[in-house]
């Protein structure tokens, strides 16, 4: 044991002595600040973005308040009038952005029909959402792995090409215990970075405080373990450093881009999601076809969905908002079908890649990230489900006005529906990640124990 | 002397069977892209040819409607890919596919491929351009680090330099040698892209292609060549072998995975994004203080009744021998298009300042050049999209008008009910998008192709200056 802390305390020098390995470690701690920095500043800005959206509502309340000064026709207010969908992050969304840059967090609503509305999206850079976030989970995910290989690819091999391995073993030490006690070191560095950068990302994005922070810290713990066991293995090889240097590059080019990419290819092949455009081209052909189909006709397939609306007057003349309405609605029934394969296709896309992921650690990591964050592709699914609820209860509130033909008074702004959706994290996504992620550890720990016993 | 030392790096390359098989890796790699990115072409294109197609029949067949009714009824625009973006995909799956054209309204581009997928995406993609960008240059840090250390290690620079040649010429041999090495392994799979993109049909092929594409190449040439100087300068400027790979992968981690993301997200937090609903309010407020063009009460369609009225010397909007109604709706279509590609314009500025941080950072990371080149020649880059865009917002604005021309002299003022004949709508011509030609794309990467020229002098001239400052031990 004592021999232990001396190789521990002498490691400490060398590092201490080591530009190159100072600097790395530095420049992973700015990359880390600047994620958390990267990730905090852009969820403030989607919440400020959101807090806005009520200020747009309110104008444009008092914009129909004077565009229609008296008792107004619902129907009028509805086809003018327009609210917001929205999509809150998640305290935890700052540590891991996800698919929150590509997917809109909100969604404007008018009382049409809902699938002309539901997929419009937000200005996006696609320059930027190419690039990818730099946010802290990027940096835990990509750059740590690169921290861990530069620290430890010439754990053993820089011993041997300087000529201090055999003075090391005439010492009454084991090489067990060099390697050993060169690990823990390096171990203690990188999860003391990483405690400390999860710790401010935490505190900087006030994140709730639930399981998962521990849930977090022992997937960066058994994450960081990961990398360390590749290095081990390939250490264990002894070979040359620049070999080592070469292998451990490729193994991280392996699971951190290649795989992913072959993946996404094989998911795109293996659930192939039709552009969605046969969903938009047919929901545009029978809302519009309303306007040319006989109007009894309309009305009669629409009781029969709201028979509660049965007794209503019958519609006379050219138009009548009610109407309107109807074959709006019917133009989202007729494609309720597509619309449901569509979602179902992409959750059914997500779930391949969850039974796939043990392929590639680093997927599963950022998986994990994401479920914890709900910032991944099911949350947005959800708000979706959520946003469509939400227009049937907008339609559930003008529906009396309009069937019943009560006019809209300013009054009655203040008692339409509003729109709140948090995502919720995914926690058994997690599990099950942080479950594969450890057996990943376990097994190339115990391979490269099995190496390093033959080749010693 | 010279020859001889670069047929000697050639031949001794090709004998090391560790590069042989890392090469090969990365020849499948390639291939495997190439053929990737072909099927997944073909797959959306074909579907979005399909849906433009079906799109275009049903309005040319649409039944006997009020031409405003039409107008609203609209049209689709589904961008068609570029031939050679099967090659690099760029910013394809990340812009969307469709755009529903519309009176009164511009909308989003809906439905990219990055929202229809898992996190999974954001890993990057596998396209020839990835391999090319990426690991190319690795393969090149593989084959030059030792370039000089390994003489230097193992003594036998010495007698090199002896025999009367300069460390200049040995350098410049070495790059010769290891040069033909490299074009041996890209070269098959560069002439097989071409050979599926000319053999295949599906393809419409043109000078502009051919030009696309030579330049395309010429890039990648152009830097793989400035990594293989890069490499053999950096390798004579270190003493073993093992730190001039390690500075080498630390420039190739920094080049190629961080200043990219960095560089990005860096501008939009420079930059802000002005959010959709923001501006379309905007844009609201800014068209309500001219015609709006559902009611004709407001001041200045008033203004535009007094002045119809008078021109044609008549008393009633009835009287006119025009259509009212039409000539409000289009004078209000104009107005509103007006505003809203002023803040188009806008948002597109906002954009290209904040990708000019990536662009500019090229001068100082030829990655991020090449990159560029390689979404421009491919046709998906920022300019190609936006190009699109207002393709399709000039066409949804010019059918607005057209049916409003149609309601203002075929229809009555007034008349809201008048359904006129379906073959209305085959005259009307329908979206078609044809892409710019390569003068254009190339155009919008001046900086890239300077900064790309730049580096080739600099690591041709100081670069190799620099190699006389080597310490021979």
């Amino acid at each position: 044991m004592r021999n232990f802390r001396i190789l521990i305390k002498f490691e400490w020098f060398n590092f201490r002595a080591d530009k190159g390995l100072l600097i790395l470690t530095m420049l992973t701690l700015f990359a880390g600040i600047y994620g958390i920095y990267y990730g905090t500043t852009e969820i403030e800005r989607q919440r400020e973005n959101i807090k806005t959206l009520d200020v747009l509502t309110a104008q444009n309340v008092e914009e129909m308040k004077q565009k229609f000064p008296g008792d107004a026709d619902a129907g009028d207010i509805g086809y003018y009038h327009s609210t917001y969908a929205i999509h809150n992050p998640d305290s935890w969304a700052s540590l891991s952005l996800g698919q929150r840059d590509i997917n809109p967090y909100y969604i404007k609503l008018r009382l049409l029909n809902l699938q002309s509305q539901l997929y419009d999206t937000d200005n996006i850079n696609p320059l930027k959402v190419l690039s990818g976030n730099f946010d802290l989970a990027f940096v835990l995910v990509y750059l740590f792995p690169l921290l861990i290989i530069g620290l430890c690819f010439n754990i053993l091999s820089v011993e041997k090409e300087q000529g201090t391995l055999p003075l090391l073993l005439s010492q009454p030490i084991s090489l067990p215990l060099i390697v050993g006690a060169k690990l823990t070191f390096r171990i203690m560095i990188v999860l003391g970075l990483a405690l400390i950068l999860c710790l401010v990302a935490m505190l900087w994005g006030q994140v709730t405080p639930d399981i998962r922070i521990l849930l977090w810290l022992s997937v960066v713990l058994f994450y960081s373990l990961f990398w360390f066991s590749v290095a081990f293995l390939v250490a264990a090889w002894q070979k040359n450093s620049a070999f080592n240097a070469v292998t451990l590059l490729g193994v991280w080019l392996m699971l951190t881009v290649i795989i992913p990419a072959l993946l996404n290819v094989y998911v795109a092949v293996k659930q192939p999601v039709p552009q969605a455009l046969d969903l938009t081209i047919k929901q545009r052909e029978v809302v519009h076809g309303g306007w040319d189909k006989p109007k009894q006709e309309t009305m009669e397939k629409f009781f029969a969905l709201y028979p509660q609306w049965t007794d209503t007057v019958e519609i006379q003349g050219r138009f009548a908002w009610r109407w309107y309405y109807a074959f709006h609605h019917l133009g989202d029934v007729a494609v309720a079908d597509l619309a449901g394969e569509y979602q179902q296709r992409l959750h059914a896309r997500h779930e391949l890649v969850e039974e796939l992921n043990f392929l590639s650690v680093p997927v599963n990591v950022q998986g994990i990230f994401n479920a914890m964050a709900g910032s991944d592709l099911p949350s947005h699914l959800s708000f979706l489900q959520s946003a469509t609820q939400y227009h049937d209860s907008l339609r559930g509130f003008y529906y009396p006005f309009l069937f019943k033909q009560v006019s809209f008074t300013h009054a009655d702004y203040d008692k339409e529906p509003r729109h709140s959706f948090s995502s919720t994290p995914d926690f058994t996504s997690t599990y099950t990640g942080l479950y594969k992620l450890v057996i990943s550890v376990l097994l190339v720990f115990f391979i490269g124990l099995l190496v390093f016993r033959i080749k010693q | 002397m010279v020859k001889s030392i670069a047929k000697k790096e050639f031949i001794s390359t090709l004998r090391d069977s560790r590069f042989v098989a890392l090469s090969v890796i990365v020849l499948l790699l390639l291939l495997a892209a190439t053929m990737v990115g072909l099927h997944s072409y073909q797959t959306l294109q074909e579907e979005r040819e399909v849906a433009q197609q079906t799109v275009n029949e049903q309005f040319a067949n649409s039944a006997d409607r009020h031409p405003h009714r039409m107008a609203h009824y609209g049209s689709y625009a589904f961008r068609p890919k570029s031939s050679i973006s099967f090659l690099d995909f760029g910013m394809d799956s990340y812009t969307g596919a469709s755009v529903y054209m519309e009176a009164h309204r511009q909308n989003s581009a809906n439905f990219s491929q990055a929202q229809q997928s898992s996190s999974l995406i954001r890993f990057g993609e596998m396209t020839v351009a990835f391999v090319l960008q990426m690991l190319i240059p690795l393969l090149i840090i593989f084959l030059c680090f030792g370039a000089f250390t390994q003489e230097k290690e193992t003594g036998t620079l010495t007698i090199l330099l002896s025999q009367g040649v300069s460390l200049q010429q040995v350098a410049w041999a070495k790059i010769a040698g290891y040069s033909k090495v490299v074009l041996l392994v890209v070269a098959p799979a560069l002439v097989l892209a071409s050979l599926l993109l000319f053999g295949r049909g599906g393809f419409e092929l043109n000078g502009d292609l051919y030009s696309r594409l030579l330049l395309f190449m010429l890039f990648y040439l152009l830097y793989f060549f400035i990594f293989i100087v890069l490499s053999v300068v950096l390798s004579a400027l270190h003493q073993r072998s093992s730190t001039a790979l390690v500075t080498l992968l630390g420039i190739w981690i920094l080049f190629c995975v961080i200043t990219p993301k960095a560089t990005a997200n860096l501008g939009a937090t420079l930059y802000t994004t002005p959010t959709k609903a923001q501006m379309d309010v905007e844009v609201h407020e800014e068209v309500a203080k001219g015609v709006d063009g559902h009611n004709s009460g407001d001041e200045r369609a008033e203004a535009i009744k007094q002045e119809l009225l008078q021109t044609y010397g008549v008393a009633t909007l009835e009287e006119l021998p025009i259509n009212f109604d039409g000539v409000l709706m289009a004078v209000g279509e104009e107005h509103s298009s007006k505003v809203y590609q002023e803040h188009f314009d806008e948002l597109t500025a906002i954009f290209q300042k904040q990708n000019n941080i990536s662009v500019f950072a090229g001068l100082l990371n030829p990655y991020l050049a090449v990159r560029h080149l390689s979404m421009g020649m491919a046709g998906s880059d920022f300019s190609h999209y936006i190009h699109f865009q207002n393709k399709a917002e000039q066409y949804r604005y010019n059918q607005s008008q057209e049916l409003n021309h149609i309601q203002a002299t075929k229809l009555k003022y007034g008349d809201k009910e008048t359904r006129l004949s379906g073959d209305t709508w085959k005259n009307l011509k329908p979206f078609q998008y044809e892409a710019p030609g390569a003068g254009w794309a190339l155009s919008n990467h001046s900086i890239s192709l300077v900064a790309l020229l730049l580096w080739l002098g600099l690591v041709c001239t100081l670069g190799i200056r620099l190699i006389g400052y080597s310490k021979i031990a």
